[in-house]
Parts: C-alpha cells; structure tokens; sequence
C-alpha cells in the first residue's frame, strides 16, 4: 500500500503549477469548460495541447502532444486544475469520445484530417447514436444508409444529439447492411453537419434548456470514404465510443466537488445545525469516500494492468445516483427557494441546485440508463444470465 | 501509487480462505452455534496456527507485528465463513489495549498467550470507573464473557477512562450470559461485585487516547466482518438463484431477481476499498484515521444490511427458514452494526461538516 506518487511524479506536478501559476491571470476559469468555440477557449485549449495538458496521449503526427499514457500523470494534471479552478482545456464528445475511436479505428487519412481541428476545439463533433425507436436496444436502430455510387444516402432521425446546432460534423451509427444480422447491419459515418437534407430541431428538456436535439435525414449524401472501419463493423466502434462516455460521467472528482457545493449551502443555511440534515450530509459523505477509494483501486489496477471484473462495472450506476442525491439535500436544506430558478429575484446559486438536481438525473438514464448498467453488472460481474428474447424481439 | 493489497497480504487471505473453507465449513458454525458453550477452542488453535491471532501482537511480544490492514483481511475472511469466533475482541482490541500499554508484566502475561491462540481474552467497552479502589456494577454485551480467559476492561467515561485487566476468577467478577441473534459470537453481561482495583488490575500507561484509538480499530474489524458477510451471502443468493427455476427458467435470468442482486454488488463492493483506506490510516495513525473508521463502520453495517436482506429474499420462502444458511449471515451483519456505536452515533461523530 503506498498512496504517494514518487518522486518523478512530484517533478511532474510541480511544473503543472508553475505553469498554472504563470498562466493563472488570463486562463478561462473552471466554470467555462463548456465545448462552444469561444475565442478565448480556444486560445487557451491551443496552449494546453502544445503543453500537453489536454491531447495528451494524441500522437504527434495528428497533431496531439504524444505523450505515453500515463494514468498518474492525468490525475495529476486534473487534481492541479482542479485546484487553481482553471479551466482544463474544452470538454465534449468530439474530444472525449471521437478522438480515442478515430484513433483505435480510423484510416490514416481520416486521422490525419479529423483529429487535429477537433481536439483544438475548432472542429465541433455531436453524437448521432439513438434513435425515437433505439434507446437502450440501440442495436435495434433504423437509420439506413445506402451506397448509391460514391455515396451513402442517409434516411431516418436521431435523437438526445447534444451540441447538434454548433457540431460541424457528427459520429453516427447507421444501418447499411439491412439483410444482415441486427448488430452486424451497423456502420460508423461521419456527416457533415451542412449537407442537404439535414434538418435539427432543438430538444427542450425538463430543465427548461434545448440542451439535446432531434437531427432529421432526408436523403442526405455522405461521401463513402466518411465510413470508420469496414461495413458493419460499426457496432464495434461505436461500443468503444460508449466505453468512453461511460468513464467521463462517472468520475468521482466531480461528485467530490458537488459535495463540497452542497455543504456550503447547509452552512449557508444553518441547515448544518440540524442532526437530521447532518446525518444525511455525511452518509452521502461516506458513499462517496468509499467510491473515491474504489477510484483509486480501480487506478491502480489499470497501472497493473489488472483486470477488475465487476468492480470496474459499478462506477457509472454509483456515481450518478451519488450526485443526484447530493442535489437533492441541497434542495431541500434551502428549504422554499429551493423551487427558485435561474432569473428569480431571491435565487440562491442562480438555481443551480434545482438545474443539476433535474441534469443528474438525465444522466441517470443517459449514457446507458441504470437498469442496463445493472443488467451488466449481474450479466458480466455476477454471471447471470441474459433475460431470454421474446419471439417479437429476436431478430 | 499502489492502492491495494500486497502479495503478502494477498497470498495470507486466500490461505485463511482455504483452510476456513475446509475447517470450518458452514456445519461446523452450526455445530458450535447450538452448542451450550457457543464456543470451540480448537478453533482458536487452529487460527493461530493459520497467524491469524497474532497479526496485531509485536513481535518482541511473541506476535506478528503487522498492522491493522492485515488483521482487516483476517476480519473480512472470518465474516466471509461466519467464524464463530469474536476476532473483534480477542485477536484486535484486547491484545491492542495491551500492547499500547507500557505494562511490561502484562505484555508477557498475555501477549504471547493471545498469539498462539494458548489463553482468549475479551475486551469490555464499557464499564463503571473505578471508586476508592473497587469496581461496583456492571458491563453488558461482553464477548465471550462466558468462556474468555481475561477480559480488559474500560472503566469510567470520557477523558478519565481507563484500562483493566481482570483475569477469569477474580474475586467479585461473575460473568453471565445474554441471548443474542447472532449464535456465531456470543456475548455476556459482567458484574463486579466490589472488585478490589490495586495496580496489578490496571494496564499502566493507557490513557483515554489510546482506548479510543482500540475502539477505532475494533470498528474497523466489525466493518471488515460484515463486509465479509455481505459478500458472501450476496455470493451464495447468486449461486442459489442460477439453479432454483420458477416459470420454467432460473430465477437468475429475471431482471427483478438480478437487479437485485447488482443494487446489492454496487453498494457493497466499494466498502472493500474504504477498508482498505481505513486501515491504512489507521496504521499510519493519519489525521483522518478516526474519522475514517467511523464512516467506513457506519457505511459498511447499513450496506451490508441491505445486502444480507435482499439475500433473504433471493431465497425466498427457503431464505426464512432456518435450514438455509442465509440467517446466519443475515444475524451477523446485524451483531456488527450495532456494536461499537451504530450507523447514526458513528456517523455523528465522524461529520466533516463544521457549523
């Protein structure tokens, strides 16, 4: 057992302060991680790619900083940005999710025109994955995408498609095989968010926000060399897309941090005074010591290339319920205005607590709900078995 | 940066495994739960044969020498096989007490004694103080308080508390017992009958420091049990439920039954992680340690009562019943959570939140 980083690894953090140090005045502030394409984002995520604090494992030749990946260096470099409150660099799916999959998958000509402009934050990537009819039984999609020449023709819809109105170009998962069996029908297309026949409409969701959208094909032209992969390969790209998505929504860092916010707002409130709120306060306290250690073996692990079973399955189902709850105290230690919302005279926070109350659980079901993460977890970390198909289903 | 179990510890836990798995296999807990003693000394021998009595006895004292992550492991393994031995009391919190004393006659007494699982001791939480050099009344929920060798007592309250040693047959200590639902580990009441206290009854050189520092590793080890516990019995309802068919498929292929099943997994496993910590800083005596061992019982005892009663009901009708070993798992988790401070008074003293 040995929880300190070594002596390398404290070289290595202190010249992530001195750079944070240095660059404190003029850096964006946490707050502003957002993945629209501010200029004053931009300038700064160009120079955490050139430091190599943001692309950091993004080889050299696609414009990364090549780096080796080094779990402990990342952490590293999080916890001191998290420590500055600086901003670390822009966060979407274009740089989280489609850049690690273009560069396990993609062809070298593909790579070489996509990675860069996106992990700059110039290039703007949204997620065309389910569909209306596809939610949880994604497999099930139906957008078609047929080669008519040098080109699929792409007809159907997708659905929960955030940043769909800024993105340039979308990842999407289509169906270009229809006799094929329903996972080996499956295609990863790149779109061009302009080609003709595309149509977004934006999503309003429980929040109040349009942070999601519904994004429409017509016979909409995509050039054939947009395919990722072979043909119906697309299912095994896009599933590695989602093992991505899967480890940016359930860090513990940023649960840590809510529930830092929300013992602010029992001090605030005096709620601390209450034995009822601090009980609760600091049982939510330990579910999350306990998952911030579970972190740390699942870390460590990774450095041993160890193999975590069903330990490694829990963190998404945890960690959203975990924040959730978190809200939800917050809520109720501001007692009425707890119903106050952005924009009310009286607001507390700019009802942040009530917005990420409703957020928290989006991500509940987002990202693979908590019921599919539970047939995992028992299917892949328990060894039950699979729910046997209804005749209707099995296709 | 490595969080996690040496191979050491590693190779030391699968081997209480085996030798628990073949020794003292779920009918030989049953052997001892209905006998009149509720108790089986060559278990003892036997564990300190395993190394399991001594981790926490140094070794100028005829012990191990380890630290309190290595007792966590033996701790998690004895709840794991619903041991029905007090390991809480006699292999952590007793030989402890000692050993943070500066009381050499009772290091040499006992210490060694304790390791090779030679002489059982039980440690007494709570107790009067002592007055004009007699001990008058009672302490309850005494484990083993019917068959220990040697209890240490802790007489008094807050800052004035301090340690005694009271070997079996002491004039005026009569000991008795209580019926508890935990049949694995039985505990009794003590009453001091104007028991003399000269200075060879007390532990010279403990303070009120050191007794809390004891109860913080007994915590740890009740935690690790029931995390043990937990485990297990969530292990053994999965096993059981990919047999048992109804509707004419294993029960284990319907989502109510797994989701279940993966609720209890996602909230217990993490606990094993928050062990570790805590006995970690508990044996780097860390600034947190304290606080750590309160939250980790607190969160360990109320997950590991979720787990052991979605297991019942896995079960089913079979898991109410006696015959089925569910209970004894169930009634385990329940002794350590109540114990040393429950979840609320835990959780009251291990708050970060200032006013």
């Amino acid at each position: 057992m040995d929880l300190t980083y070594g002596p390398e690894y404290e070289t290595f953090r202190r010249e992530v302060r001195a750079f944070l140090e240095k660059h404190k005045g003029g850096a964006p502030s946490a707050g502003m991680r957002g993945a629209e394409a501010d200029p004053e984002l931009l300038e700064w995520q160009a120079l955490l790619v050139d430091k190599g604090y943001a692309a950091r494992t993004v080889p050299k030749d696609y414009g990364g900083y090549g780096a080796d990946a080094d779990l402990l260096k990342t952490i590293i470099i999080e916890e001191e940005f998290q420590k500055a409150r600086v901003a670390l660099g822009m966060e979407s799916q274009g740089i989280s999710m489609f850049v690690p999959t273009l560069l396990q998958f993609g062809s070298e000509e593909q790579k070489r025109r996509y990675v860069k402009p996106t992990i700059l934050g110039r290039m703007i990537w949204c997620q065309g994955y389910s569909e209306p009819g596809s939610g949880s039984d994604l497999a099930s999609l139906t957008t078609s995408a047929i080669l008519d020449g040098d080109h699929f023709v792409v007809n159907g819809q997708k659905i929960w498609t955030s940043t769909a109105k800024e993105a340039q170009m979308m990842f999407a998962l289509v169906r270009t095989e229809p006799e094929a069996k329903k996972h080996a029908g499956i295609s990863y297309l790149l779109i061009d968010m302009k080609t003709p026949g595309i149509e977004v409409r934006p999503l309003k969701t429980m929040t109040g926000a349009a942070s999601f959208n519904e994004v429409f094909f017509e016979d909409v032209r995509v050039p054939k060399e947009n395919l990722v992969a072979k043909r119906g390969q697309g299912w095994e790209v896009g599933t590695t897309t989602l093992f991505h998505e899967r480890n940016m929504l359930g860090r513990s860092h940023q649960t840590e941090t809510m529930l830092l916010g929300c013992a602010d707002v029992l001090r605030d409130t005096g709620a601390v005074k209450n034995p009822v709120y601090r009980d609760r306060f600091t049982r939510i306290e330990a579910r999350v010591i306990a998952m911030r250690y579970h972190g740390l073996r699942l870390l460590t692990d990774g450095l041993k290339g160890r193999k975590s079973g069903g330990a490694s399955l829990i963190t998404k189902l945890n960690g959203c319920q975990l924040n959730h709850d978190i809200c939800a105290l917050a809520i109720d230690a501001l007692h009425e205005h707890g119903v106050l919302r952005r924009g009310s005279k009286h607001v507390r926070e700019e009802g942040l607590w009530q917005g990420q109350y409703m957020f928290t659980l989006g991500l509940i079901i987002g990202g693979g709900t908590a019921q599919i993460q539970k047939n995992i977890i028992a299917e892949h970390g328990l060894g039950m078995p699979r729910e046997p198909k209804t005749v209707s289903s099995a296709s | 940066m490595d969080f996690g179990l040496s191979d050491d510890q590693l190779l030391f836990g699968d081997a209480l495994r085996g030798w628990l798995g073949e020794n003292v296999p779920v009918a030989r807990v049953r052997t001892v739960m209905e006998s009149a003693a509720g108790h089986d000394r060559e278990l003892v021998t036997g564990l300190a044969a395993q190394g399991a009595t001594g981790i926490l006895v140094p070794e100028v004292d005829g012990g191990l020498g380890l630290g309190l992550l290595d007792a966590a492991i033996a701790a998690y393994e004895l709840g794991r096989a619903a041991a029905p031995f007090s390991f809480h009391s006699a292999c952590v919190a007793a030989p402890l007490a000692i050993s943070l004393s500066s009381d050499a006659a009772a290091k040499k007494r006992w210490l060694a004694a304790i390791a090779e699982g030679k002489e059982l001791l039980s440690f007494a939480a709570v107790a009067p103080a002592v007055k004009a050099g007699k001990l008058r009344g009672n302490a309850l929920f005494v484990p083993d308080a019917m068959v220990a060798d040697a209890f240490v007592v802790v007489a008094g309250e807050g800052d004035a508390r301090e340690l005694l040693l009271l070997p079996r047959g002491t004039p005026g200590l009569h000991a008795s017992e209580l019926a508890t639902v935990d049949e694995t580990r039985r505990v009794g009441e003590l009453a001091f009958d104007d028991v003399e206290i000269g200075a060879a009854e007390r532990l010279a050189g403990t303070d009120a420091k050191k007794i809390d520092r004891v109860l913080d590793a007994a915590r740890i080890a009740l935690a690790a049990d029931a995390f043990g516990a937990s485990e297990r019995v969530i292990e053994e309802a999965v096993t059981y439920a990919q047999t048992r068919k109804q509707f004419g498929r294993v029960i284990s292929s319907y989502q109510a039954v797994k989701h279940m099943c993966a609720e209890a997994y996602a909230e217990i496993e993490p606990v094993r992680a928050f062990l570790w910590y805590a006995a970690f800083a508990w044996d780097g005596s860390y600034e947190d340690a304290s606080r750590a061992a309160s939250l980790l019982k607190a969160h360990a005892t109320e997950a590991g009562t979720a787990a052991v009663t979605t297991a019942v009901q896995v079960f089913g009708g079979m898991g109410f019943t006696w015959e089925c070993d569910a209970h004894i798992w169930f009634k385990r988790v329940g002794y350590d959570r109540q114990m040393f401070g429950g979840p609320v008074e835990l959780r009251a003293a291990g708050a970060s939140l200032g006013d």
